[in-house]
Protein backbone atom coordinates (compact mmCIF):
# COMPACT_ATOMS: atom_id res chain seq x y z
CA UNK A 1 0.00 0.00 0.00
CA UNK A 2 1.39 3.37 -0.98
CA UNK A 3 1.57 6.00 1.72
CA UNK A 4 -0.42 9.18 1.27
CA UNK A 5 1.16 12.29 -0.03
CA UNK A 6 0.35 15.52 1.82
CA UNK A 7 0.51 18.85 0.02
CA UNK A 8 1.03 21.20 2.97
CA UNK A 9 0.52 24.90 2.45
CA UNK A 10 3.89 26.52 1.76
CA UNK A 11 3.36 29.15 4.48
CA UNK A 12 2.40 26.88 7.39
CA UNK A 13 5.11 28.30 9.64
CA UNK A 14 4.16 31.95 9.10
CA UNK A 15 1.81 34.07 11.23
CA UNK A 16 -1.43 35.28 9.68
CA UNK A 17 -0.30 38.81 8.79
CA UNK A 18 2.76 37.52 6.94
CA UNK A 19 0.58 35.05 5.08
CA UNK A 20 -1.71 37.87 3.96
CA UNK A 21 1.28 39.93 2.81
CA UNK A 22 2.74 37.29 0.54
CA UNK A 23 1.59 36.66 -3.00
CA UNK A 24 0.17 34.48 -4.41
CA UNK A 25 -1.77 33.70 -1.24
CA UNK A 26 -2.82 30.17 -0.35
CA UNK A 27 -6.56 29.48 -0.68
CA UNK A 28 -8.54 29.89 2.55
CA UNK A 29 -12.26 29.09 2.78
CA UNK A 30 -12.72 31.37 5.80
CA UNK A 31 -11.22 34.34 3.95
CA UNK A 32 -13.35 33.56 0.88
CA UNK A 33 -16.47 33.45 3.00
CA UNK A 34 -15.66 36.72 4.75
CA UNK A 35 -14.84 38.35 1.42
CA UNK A 36 -18.08 37.25 -0.22
CA UNK A 37 -20.10 38.49 2.74
CA UNK A 38 -18.34 41.87 2.82
CA UNK A 39 -18.70 42.17 -0.97
CA UNK A 40 -22.48 41.77 -0.65
CA UNK A 41 -22.60 44.51 1.98
CA UNK A 42 -20.40 46.82 -0.12
CA UNK A 43 -22.57 46.24 -3.19
CA UNK A 44 -25.69 47.18 -1.30
CA UNK A 45 -24.02 50.22 0.21
CA UNK A 46 -22.72 51.45 -3.19
CA UNK A 47 -26.17 50.96 -4.71
CA UNK A 48 -27.97 52.89 -1.97
CA UNK A 49 -25.47 55.45 -0.67
CA UNK A 50 -23.73 56.29 -3.96
CA UNK A 51 -26.55 55.35 -6.38
CA UNK A 52 -23.89 53.29 -8.18
CA UNK A 53 -24.58 52.75 -11.87
CA UNK A 54 -22.71 50.74 -14.51
CA UNK A 55 -22.76 51.63 -18.20
CA UNK A 56 -21.49 49.08 -20.73
CA UNK A 57 -21.66 46.16 -18.30
CA UNK A 58 -21.73 43.64 -21.18
CA UNK A 59 -18.09 44.48 -21.97
CA UNK A 60 -17.03 42.70 -18.77
CA UNK A 61 -18.83 39.45 -19.58
CA UNK A 62 -16.06 37.12 -20.64
CA UNK A 63 -14.59 33.92 -19.23
CA UNK A 64 -11.06 34.64 -20.39
CA UNK A 65 -8.40 36.40 -18.35
CA UNK A 66 -8.91 40.11 -18.23
CA UNK A 67 -7.00 43.27 -17.44
CA UNK A 68 -9.20 46.12 -16.25
CA UNK A 69 -7.59 49.55 -16.62
CA UNK A 70 -9.16 52.59 -14.98
CA UNK A 71 -8.55 56.11 -13.77
CA UNK A 72 -7.78 56.43 -10.07
CA UNK A 73 -8.94 59.24 -7.84
CA UNK A 74 -10.50 57.55 -4.82
CA UNK A 75 -10.56 54.42 -2.67
CA UNK A 76 -14.04 53.84 -4.06
CA UNK A 77 -12.54 52.98 -7.46
CA UNK A 78 -11.42 49.49 -6.48
CA UNK A 79 -14.66 48.76 -4.64
CA UNK A 80 -16.74 49.88 -7.65
CA UNK A 81 -14.76 47.78 -10.11
CA UNK A 82 -15.04 44.73 -7.86
CA UNK A 83 -18.77 45.36 -7.50
CA UNK A 84 -19.10 45.25 -11.28
CA UNK A 85 -17.85 41.64 -11.40
CA UNK A 86 -20.04 38.62 -10.69
CA UNK A 87 -19.66 37.24 -7.15
CA UNK A 88 -18.24 33.90 -8.30
CA UNK A 89 -15.28 35.73 -9.88
CA UNK A 90 -14.54 37.72 -6.73
CA UNK A 91 -11.69 35.44 -5.64
CA UNK A 92 -10.12 35.48 -9.08
CA UNK A 93 -10.01 39.29 -9.29
CA UNK A 94 -6.81 40.93 -8.09
CA UNK A 95 -6.52 44.73 -7.84
CA UNK A 96 -2.88 45.79 -7.90
CA UNK A 97 -2.42 47.82 -4.70
CA UNK A 98 0.58 49.87 -3.56
CA UNK A 99 2.67 47.61 -1.31
CA UNK A 100 4.10 50.65 0.49
CA UNK A 101 0.63 51.94 1.39
CA UNK A 102 -1.71 48.97 1.76
CA UNK A 103 0.66 46.28 3.00
CA UNK A 104 2.47 48.32 5.66
CA UNK A 105 0.20 48.44 8.69
CA UNK A 106 -1.70 45.41 9.96
CA UNK A 107 -5.28 46.79 9.60
CA UNK A 108 -4.64 47.97 6.05
CA UNK A 109 -3.12 44.61 5.16
CA UNK A 110 -6.26 42.90 6.42
CA UNK A 111 -8.56 45.18 4.43
CA UNK A 112 -6.47 44.93 1.27
CA UNK A 113 -5.94 41.17 1.37
CA UNK A 114 -9.28 40.00 2.76
CA UNK A 115 -11.77 42.52 1.37
CA UNK A 116 -10.24 43.31 -2.02
CA UNK A 117 -7.89 40.34 -2.60
CA UNK A 118 -5.18 42.85 -3.52
CA UNK A 119 -1.89 42.05 -5.20
CA UNK A 120 0.94 43.87 -3.38
CA UNK A 121 2.59 46.00 -6.06
CA UNK A 122 5.95 47.56 -5.20
CA UNK A 123 5.87 50.84 -7.09
CA UNK A 124 9.26 52.30 -6.10
CA UNK A 125 11.71 49.39 -5.92
CA UNK A 126 11.67 46.18 -7.94
CA UNK A 127 8.80 47.26 -10.16
CA UNK A 128 9.86 44.64 -12.68
CA UNK A 129 9.29 41.88 -10.14
CA UNK A 130 5.79 43.15 -9.40
CA UNK A 131 5.06 43.28 -13.12
CA UNK A 132 6.20 39.69 -13.55
CA UNK A 133 3.89 38.74 -10.65
CA UNK A 134 1.00 40.33 -12.58
CA UNK A 135 2.12 38.57 -15.71
CA UNK A 136 2.17 35.16 -13.96
CA UNK A 137 -1.33 35.85 -12.74
CA UNK A 138 -2.58 36.43 -16.27
CA UNK A 139 -1.16 33.15 -17.53
CA UNK A 140 -3.99 31.43 -15.66
CA UNK A 141 -7.22 31.88 -17.66
CA UNK A 142 -10.18 33.37 -15.79
CA UNK A 143 -7.99 35.57 -13.60
CA UNK A 144 -8.86 39.25 -13.56
CA UNK A 145 -6.27 41.93 -12.91
CA UNK A 146 -7.36 45.44 -11.96
CA UNK A 147 -4.75 48.11 -12.60
CA UNK A 148 -4.68 51.85 -12.10
CA UNK A 149 -1.81 52.83 -14.41
CA UNK A 150 -1.62 56.38 -13.03
CA UNK A 151 0.25 54.80 -10.13
CA UNK A 152 -1.56 56.72 -7.40
CA UNK A 153 -4.82 58.51 -6.63
CA UNK A 154 -5.17 61.78 -8.52
CA UNK A 155 -5.33 64.84 -6.24
CA UNK A 156 -7.47 66.88 -8.63
CA UNK A 157 -9.77 64.28 -10.15
CA UNK A 158 -8.00 64.76 -13.51
CA UNK A 159 -6.75 61.55 -15.17
CA UNK A 160 -2.95 61.76 -15.24
CA UNK A 161 -0.48 60.13 -17.64
CA UNK A 162 -0.37 56.33 -17.56
CA UNK A 163 2.87 54.59 -16.56
CA UNK A 164 4.41 52.47 -19.30
CA UNK A 165 4.32 49.30 -17.16
CA UNK A 166 0.76 48.61 -18.30
CA UNK A 167 2.05 48.52 -21.88
CA UNK A 168 4.79 46.06 -20.96
CA UNK A 169 2.23 43.83 -19.32
CA UNK A 170 -0.19 43.52 -22.23
CA UNK A 171 2.04 43.95 -25.32
CA UNK A 172 2.30 40.76 -27.35
CA UNK A 173 0.06 38.85 -24.97
CA UNK A 174 -3.31 37.38 -25.85
CA UNK A 175 -5.28 38.98 -23.05
CA UNK A 176 -8.36 41.18 -23.12
CA UNK A 177 -7.86 44.73 -21.89
CA UNK A 178 -10.93 46.67 -20.82
CA UNK A 179 -10.59 50.43 -20.27
CA UNK A 180 -12.97 51.84 -17.66
CA UNK A 181 -13.80 55.30 -16.41
CA UNK A 182 -15.04 56.04 -12.91
CA UNK A 183 -17.13 59.16 -12.69
CA UNK A 184 -17.99 60.90 -9.45
CA UNK A 185 -15.74 58.82 -7.24
CA UNK A 186 -13.43 61.78 -6.76
CA UNK A 187 -16.23 64.01 -5.49
CA UNK A 188 -17.63 61.23 -3.30
CA UNK A 189 -14.35 60.33 -1.58
CA UNK A 190 -11.28 62.37 -2.60
CA UNK A 191 -7.77 61.70 -1.34
CA UNK A 192 -7.36 63.02 2.20
CA UNK A 193 -11.02 62.71 3.27
CA UNK A 194 -11.75 60.23 6.02
CA UNK A 195 -15.22 59.11 5.02
CA UNK A 196 -17.13 59.14 1.73
CA UNK A 197 -20.07 61.46 1.22
CA UNK A 198 -23.29 60.42 -0.54
CA UNK A 199 -22.58 61.48 -4.12
CA UNK A 200 -23.44 59.56 -7.25
CA UNK A 201 -20.78 57.26 -8.70
CA UNK A 202 -20.90 55.89 -12.23
CA UNK A 203 -18.71 53.27 -13.89
CA UNK A 204 -18.38 53.40 -17.67
CA UNK A 205 -16.94 50.23 -19.21
CA UNK A 206 -15.31 50.65 -22.62
CA UNK A 207 -14.96 48.21 -25.50
CA UNK A 208 -12.43 45.40 -24.92
CA UNK A 209 -9.08 45.57 -26.71
CA UNK A 210 -6.28 43.18 -27.50
CA UNK A 211 -2.59 43.99 -27.98
CA UNK A 212 -1.32 40.53 -28.93
CA UNK A 213 -0.01 41.78 -32.28
CA UNK A 214 2.21 44.44 -30.72
CA UNK A 215 5.88 43.99 -29.87
CA UNK A 216 7.26 44.40 -26.39
CA UNK A 217 9.74 47.12 -27.39
CA UNK A 218 9.93 50.48 -25.70
CA UNK A 219 8.14 52.49 -28.41
CA UNK A 220 5.17 50.14 -28.59
CA UNK A 221 4.91 49.90 -24.82
CA UNK A 222 4.69 53.66 -24.45
CA UNK A 223 2.26 53.84 -27.37
CA UNK A 224 -0.04 51.27 -25.72
CA UNK A 225 0.02 53.18 -22.44
CA UNK A 226 -0.85 56.39 -24.30
CA UNK A 227 -3.62 54.66 -26.27
CA UNK A 228 -5.19 53.28 -23.11
CA UNK A 229 -4.92 56.68 -21.45
CA UNK A 230 -6.75 58.24 -24.39
CA UNK A 231 -9.39 55.51 -24.34
CA UNK A 232 -10.10 56.03 -20.63
CA UNK A 233 -10.25 59.82 -21.02
CA UNK A 234 -12.61 59.53 -23.99
CA UNK A 235 -14.96 57.35 -21.98
CA UNK A 236 -15.09 60.11 -19.39
CA UNK A 237 -15.65 62.90 -21.92
CA UNK A 238 -18.29 61.01 -23.90
CA UNK A 239 -20.56 60.68 -20.93
CA UNK A 240 -20.34 64.30 -19.87
CA UNK A 241 -17.74 66.04 -17.79
CA UNK A 242 -17.14 64.99 -14.21
CA UNK B 1 -25.46 28.99 34.80
CA UNK B 2 -22.20 30.93 34.67
CA UNK B 3 -22.30 34.62 33.84
CA UNK B 4 -20.34 37.81 34.67
CA UNK B 5 -22.80 38.54 37.50
CA UNK B 6 -22.15 35.25 39.27
CA UNK B 7 -18.43 35.00 38.46
CA UNK B 8 -17.12 37.32 41.16
CA UNK B 9 -19.42 35.87 43.82
CA UNK B 10 -18.34 32.33 43.05
CA UNK B 11 -15.63 31.11 45.47
CA UNK B 12 -14.20 28.63 42.93
CA UNK B 13 -13.71 31.22 40.19
CA UNK B 14 -12.30 33.69 42.72
CA UNK B 15 -9.82 31.06 43.86
CA UNK B 16 -8.63 30.44 40.29
CA UNK B 17 -8.38 34.19 39.81
CA UNK B 18 -5.63 33.96 42.45
CA UNK B 19 -4.15 30.52 41.63
CA UNK B 20 -3.49 31.19 37.94
CA UNK B 21 -1.59 34.50 38.37
CA UNK B 22 0.31 33.08 41.37
CA UNK B 23 1.46 30.02 39.42
CA UNK B 24 2.45 32.21 36.48
CA UNK B 25 4.39 34.52 38.80
CA UNK B 26 6.03 31.50 40.41
CA UNK B 27 7.03 30.16 37.00
CA UNK B 28 8.35 33.58 36.01
CA UNK B 29 10.40 33.83 39.21
CA UNK B 30 11.98 30.42 38.62
CA UNK B 31 12.75 31.33 35.01
CA UNK B 32 14.20 34.66 36.12
CA UNK B 33 16.37 32.90 38.69
CA UNK B 34 17.65 30.47 36.05
CA UNK B 35 18.27 33.28 33.55
CA UNK B 36 20.02 35.89 35.73
CA UNK B 37 21.18 33.78 38.64
CA UNK B 38 22.59 30.83 36.75
CA UNK B 39 23.17 32.59 33.40
CA UNK B 40 21.42 29.92 31.37
CA UNK B 41 20.38 30.66 27.81
CA UNK B 42 16.60 30.96 27.91
CA UNK B 43 15.70 33.32 25.05
CA UNK B 44 13.03 31.16 23.47
CA UNK B 45 11.48 30.27 26.81
CA UNK B 46 10.78 33.93 27.62
CA UNK B 47 8.79 34.19 24.39
CA UNK B 48 6.85 31.08 25.41
CA UNK B 49 6.28 32.54 28.87
CA UNK B 50 4.97 35.83 27.49
CA UNK B 51 2.47 33.90 25.39
CA UNK B 52 1.38 32.00 28.52
CA UNK B 53 0.64 35.33 30.22
CA UNK B 54 -1.49 36.46 27.29
CA UNK B 55 -3.33 33.14 26.98
CA UNK B 56 -4.04 32.89 30.72
CA UNK B 57 -5.51 36.42 30.78
CA UNK B 58 -7.69 35.73 27.75
CA UNK B 59 -8.79 32.40 29.22
CA UNK B 60 -9.78 33.88 32.58
CA UNK B 61 -11.55 36.76 30.86
CA UNK B 62 -13.58 34.40 28.66
CA UNK B 63 -14.58 32.17 31.60
CA UNK B 64 -15.51 35.32 33.55
CA UNK B 65 -17.65 36.51 30.61
CA UNK B 66 -19.93 33.50 30.98
CA UNK B 67 -21.40 30.47 29.23
CA UNK B 68 -21.96 31.88 25.74
CA UNK B 69 -18.45 33.40 25.40
CA UNK B 70 -16.89 30.11 26.56
CA UNK B 71 -18.80 28.06 23.97
CA UNK B 72 -18.17 30.61 21.23
CA UNK B 73 -14.49 30.78 22.20
CA UNK B 74 -14.11 26.99 22.13
CA UNK B 75 -15.84 26.93 18.73
CA UNK B 76 -13.42 29.54 17.39
CA UNK B 77 -10.44 27.59 18.74
CA UNK B 78 -11.80 24.47 17.01
CA UNK B 79 -12.28 26.34 13.74
CA UNK B 80 -8.79 27.82 13.71
CA UNK B 81 -7.29 24.58 15.02
CA UNK B 82 -8.92 22.65 12.21
CA UNK B 83 -7.76 25.30 9.76
CA UNK B 84 -4.17 24.62 10.83
CA UNK B 85 -4.75 20.90 10.40
CA UNK B 86 -6.25 21.45 6.95
CA UNK B 87 -3.39 23.70 5.87
CA UNK B 88 -0.73 21.20 6.97
CA UNK B 89 -2.45 18.14 5.54
CA UNK B 90 -3.24 19.70 2.17
CA UNK B 91 -6.98 19.46 2.74
CA UNK B 92 -7.28 23.26 2.59
CA UNK B 93 -7.31 23.27 -1.21
CA UNK B 94 -10.71 21.56 -1.23
CA UNK B 95 -13.24 24.27 -0.38
CA UNK B 96 -16.16 21.88 -0.14
CA UNK B 97 -14.77 19.39 2.35
CA UNK B 98 -13.20 22.03 4.58
CA UNK B 99 -16.44 24.00 4.38
CA UNK B 100 -18.37 20.90 5.51
CA UNK B 101 -16.08 20.44 8.52
CA UNK B 102 -16.43 24.11 9.46
CA UNK B 103 -20.20 23.69 9.27
CA UNK B 104 -19.92 20.62 11.53
CA UNK B 105 -17.83 22.54 14.07
CA UNK B 106 -20.36 25.37 14.12
CA UNK B 107 -23.10 22.75 14.66
CA UNK B 108 -21.17 21.37 17.65
CA UNK B 109 -21.09 24.89 19.11
CA UNK B 110 -24.79 25.28 18.36
CA UNK B 111 -25.62 22.00 20.13
CA UNK B 112 -23.78 23.18 23.25
CA UNK B 113 -25.47 26.57 23.13
CA UNK B 114 -29.18 25.88 22.63
CA UNK B 115 -31.51 25.02 25.54
CA UNK B 116 -32.52 21.39 26.00
CA UNK B 117 -35.43 20.35 23.81
CA UNK B 118 -38.84 19.67 25.33
CA UNK B 119 -39.27 16.19 26.77
CA UNK B 120 -35.96 16.26 28.55
CA UNK B 121 -35.40 18.00 31.85
CA UNK B 122 -34.87 21.77 31.49
CA UNK B 123 -31.33 23.13 31.24
CA UNK B 124 -28.77 24.37 28.73
CA UNK B 125 -27.13 22.36 25.97
CA UNK B 126 -28.73 19.79 23.68
CA UNK B 127 -26.85 16.72 24.93
CA UNK B 128 -28.41 14.17 22.59
CA UNK B 129 -27.65 16.17 19.45
CA UNK B 130 -24.18 16.99 20.72
CA UNK B 131 -23.41 13.29 21.16
CA UNK B 132 -24.86 12.46 17.73
CA UNK B 133 -22.77 15.14 15.98
CA UNK B 134 -20.19 12.73 14.46
CA UNK B 135 -23.05 10.90 12.76
CA UNK B 136 -24.36 14.01 11.04
CA UNK B 137 -20.94 15.47 10.27
CA UNK B 138 -19.62 12.25 8.75
CA UNK B 139 -22.82 11.87 6.73
CA UNK B 140 -22.32 15.40 5.39
CA UNK B 141 -18.66 14.75 4.57
CA UNK B 142 -19.50 11.52 2.73
CA UNK B 143 -22.22 13.30 0.81
CA UNK B 144 -19.88 15.85 -0.74
CA UNK B 145 -18.03 13.66 -3.28
CA UNK B 146 -21.37 12.09 -4.22
CA UNK B 147 -22.98 15.46 -4.89
CA UNK B 148 -19.92 16.68 -6.79
CA UNK B 149 -19.59 13.41 -8.72
CA UNK B 150 -15.89 13.00 -7.89
CA UNK B 151 -14.01 9.85 -6.90
CA UNK B 152 -10.30 10.35 -7.52
CA UNK B 153 -8.43 11.07 -4.27
CA UNK B 154 -11.69 11.57 -2.38
CA UNK B 155 -11.04 8.82 0.17
CA UNK B 156 -7.98 10.66 1.45
CA UNK B 157 -9.91 13.92 1.74
CA UNK B 158 -12.84 12.24 3.48
CA UNK B 159 -10.58 10.45 5.94
CA UNK B 160 -8.61 13.58 6.74
CA UNK B 161 -11.73 15.66 7.24
CA UNK B 162 -13.38 13.01 9.44
CA UNK B 163 -10.28 12.77 11.64
CA UNK B 164 -10.08 16.56 11.74
CA UNK B 165 -13.72 16.90 12.71
CA UNK B 166 -13.71 14.17 15.38
CA UNK B 167 -10.46 15.23 17.03
CA UNK B 168 -10.54 18.97 16.77
CA UNK B 169 -14.19 19.81 16.30
CA UNK B 170 -16.03 17.31 18.44
CA UNK B 171 -13.68 15.88 21.09
CA UNK B 172 -12.18 19.27 21.84
CA UNK B 173 -15.71 20.73 21.60
CA UNK B 174 -16.63 18.89 24.81
CA UNK B 175 -14.78 21.64 26.63
CA UNK B 176 -17.48 24.06 25.49
CA UNK B 177 -20.24 21.69 26.62
CA UNK B 178 -18.71 21.63 30.12
CA UNK B 179 -19.77 25.29 30.42
CA UNK B 180 -23.37 24.02 30.76
CA UNK B 181 -22.59 22.11 33.96
CA UNK B 182 -23.92 23.39 37.30
CA UNK B 183 -20.34 23.37 38.57
CA UNK B 184 -19.00 24.90 35.34
CA UNK B 185 -16.39 27.13 37.03
CA UNK B 186 -14.79 24.24 38.88
CA UNK B 187 -14.86 21.86 35.90
CA UNK B 188 -13.65 24.33 33.27
CA UNK B 189 -10.96 25.97 35.39
CA UNK B 190 -9.69 22.66 36.76
CA UNK B 191 -9.61 20.83 33.42
CA UNK B 192 -7.79 23.63 31.62
CA UNK B 193 -5.43 24.47 34.47
CA UNK B 194 -4.53 20.84 35.28
CA UNK B 195 -4.00 19.87 31.63
CA UNK B 196 -1.78 22.83 30.85
CA UNK B 197 0.12 22.30 34.11
CA UNK B 198 0.61 18.67 33.08
CA UNK B 199 2.10 19.89 29.77
CA UNK B 200 4.47 22.29 31.49
CA UNK B 201 5.52 19.63 34.04
CA UNK B 202 6.17 17.07 31.30
CA UNK B 203 8.37 19.63 29.54
CA UNK B 204 10.20 20.64 32.71
CA UNK B 205 10.80 17.11 34.04
CA UNK B 206 11.82 16.03 30.56
CA UNK B 207 14.37 18.84 30.36
CA UNK B 208 15.73 18.09 33.83
CA UNK B 209 15.83 14.29 33.96
CA UNK B 210 14.86 13.13 30.44
CA UNK B 211 16.78 10.06 29.28
CA UNK B 212 14.43 7.54 27.70
CA UNK B 213 12.29 8.61 24.74
CA UNK B 214 8.58 8.04 25.33
CA UNK B 215 7.64 7.32 21.70
CA UNK B 216 10.79 7.74 19.63
CA UNK B 217 9.03 7.39 16.28
CA UNK B 218 6.35 9.96 17.09
CA UNK B 219 7.85 12.73 19.16
CA UNK B 220 11.61 12.73 19.80
CA UNK B 221 11.43 15.37 22.53
CA UNK B 222 9.06 13.61 24.93
CA UNK B 223 10.57 11.33 27.54
CA UNK B 224 9.33 8.74 30.01
CA UNK B 225 10.82 10.77 32.83
CA UNK B 226 8.86 13.86 31.80
CA UNK B 227 5.60 11.94 31.33
CA UNK B 228 5.90 10.11 34.68
CA UNK B 229 6.82 13.30 36.55
CA UNK B 230 3.82 15.07 35.05
CA UNK B 231 1.65 12.05 35.87
CA UNK B 232 2.67 12.21 39.52
CA UNK B 233 1.77 15.93 39.65
CA UNK B 234 -1.57 15.26 37.97
CA UNK B 235 -2.43 12.53 40.50
CA UNK B 236 -1.77 14.87 43.44
CA UNK B 237 -3.42 17.94 41.98
CA UNK B 238 -7.11 16.88 42.39
CA UNK B 239 -6.52 16.66 46.16
CA UNK B 240 -4.80 20.04 46.27
CA UNK B 241 -7.57 21.71 44.27
CA UNK B 242 -10.39 19.73 45.82
CA UNK B 243 -12.45 22.88 46.32
CA UNK B 244 -13.08 22.88 42.52
CA UNK B 245 -15.44 19.91 42.97
CA UNK B 246 -16.23 19.56 46.69
CA UNK B 247 -18.73 16.75 46.00
CA UNK B 248 -16.08 14.42 44.45
CA UNK B 249 -15.16 11.33 46.47
CA UNK B 250 -11.81 9.52 46.43
CA UNK B 251 -12.73 7.41 43.36
CA UNK B 252 -13.64 10.46 41.33
CA UNK B 253 -10.49 12.30 42.40
CA UNK B 254 -8.32 9.35 41.36
CA UNK B 255 -10.18 9.10 38.05
CA UNK B 256 -9.68 12.84 37.47
CA UNK B 257 -5.95 12.43 38.09
CA UNK B 258 -5.77 9.46 35.71
CA UNK B 259 -7.73 11.26 32.99
CA UNK B 260 -5.50 14.34 33.08
CA UNK B 261 -2.26 12.42 33.64
CA UNK B 262 -2.84 9.91 30.82
CA UNK B 263 -5.26 11.78 28.55
CA UNK B 264 -3.06 14.87 28.37
CA UNK B 265 0.03 13.18 26.90
CA UNK B 266 -2.20 11.01 24.68
CA UNK B 267 -3.77 14.08 23.09
CA UNK B 268 -0.34 15.61 22.70
CA UNK B 269 1.03 12.46 21.06
CA UNK B 270 -1.96 12.07 18.74
CA UNK B 271 -1.32 15.50 17.23
CA UNK B 272 2.45 14.84 17.19
CA UNK B 273 1.73 11.68 15.24
CA UNK B 274 -0.22 13.64 12.64
CA UNK B 275 2.56 16.23 12.42
CA UNK B 276 5.19 13.54 12.13
CA UNK B 277 3.47 11.79 9.24
CA UNK B 278 2.84 15.07 7.42
CA UNK B 279 6.40 16.16 8.08
CA UNK B 280 5.88 19.58 9.68
CA UNK B 281 7.38 20.77 12.91
CA UNK B 282 4.55 22.99 14.10
CA UNK B 283 0.95 23.16 12.95
CA UNK B 284 1.12 26.93 12.57
CA UNK B 285 2.61 30.11 13.96
CA UNK B 286 -0.37 31.69 15.70
CA UNK B 287 1.12 31.69 19.22
CA UNK B 288 4.72 32.96 19.49
CA UNK B 289 6.91 30.40 21.25
CA UNK B 290 4.29 27.65 21.14
CA UNK B 291 3.62 27.04 17.46
CA UNK B 292 0.07 26.80 16.25
CA UNK B 293 -3.22 26.84 18.16
CA UNK B 294 -3.40 23.08 17.70
CA UNK B 295 -0.02 22.63 19.38
CA UNK B 296 -1.48 24.26 22.48
CA UNK B 297 -4.95 22.73 22.68
CA UNK B 298 -3.87 19.20 21.71
CA UNK B 299 -3.68 17.88 25.30
CA UNK B 300 -7.31 18.82 25.92
CA UNK B 301 -8.54 16.62 23.06
CA UNK B 302 -8.80 13.52 25.25
CA UNK B 303 -9.11 15.16 28.65
CA UNK B 304 -12.24 17.22 27.91
CA UNK B 305 -14.55 14.37 26.76
CA UNK B 306 -13.23 11.82 29.27
CA UNK B 307 -13.64 14.21 32.17
CA UNK B 308 -17.09 15.27 31.06
CA UNK B 309 -18.34 11.69 30.84
CA UNK B 310 -16.73 10.70 34.12
CA UNK B 311 -18.41 13.62 35.90
CA UNK B 312 -21.66 12.94 34.05
CA UNK B 313 -21.62 9.28 35.12
CA UNK B 314 -21.37 9.98 38.84
CA UNK B 315 -23.26 13.26 39.07
CA UNK B 316 -25.81 15.08 37.03
CA UNK B 317 -23.96 17.62 34.92
CA UNK B 318 -26.60 20.26 35.61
Amino acid sequence: MNTWHYDSACDVDQPLVDRLRRFPREPDVLVYGARALIALIIRGWLRIYHRFEIIGHENLRTNRSLVIVANHSSHLDTLCLLAALPLRKLHRAFPAAAADYFFRSVPRTFVAAVVTNALPFARRVRVRRSLSMCSDLLSDPENILIIFPEGTRSKTGETREFKSGIGALVAGRDVTVVPCYLQGAFRAWPKGRHLPCPKKVRLIVGAPRNYSSRNANKIDICAIAAELHRAVKELGQRSGSD
Amino acid sequence: MISPQTALHDPVFRAYLVIVPVSLALGGTILGFLDWGLKKKLRSIWKTYRSWLVMASIGLLVVFAGRVPVIVGVTFLSIFGFKEFARSSGLYCDWWTTGAVYAGIVAVGFASLVPRPRGEEPGAGWYGFFMAMPLFAIALILLIPILRNRARGELQKMSLSIIGFIYIGWMFGHLGFLANAANAYGFLCYVIFATELNDVCAFTFGRLFGRHPLRSEISPNKTWEGALGAFAVSMVLPWLLRFSFPFFGATQLILTGLIVGIGGPLGDLSISLIKRDIGTKDMGAAIPGHGGILDRIDSLIYVAPLFMHMAGYYYRLR
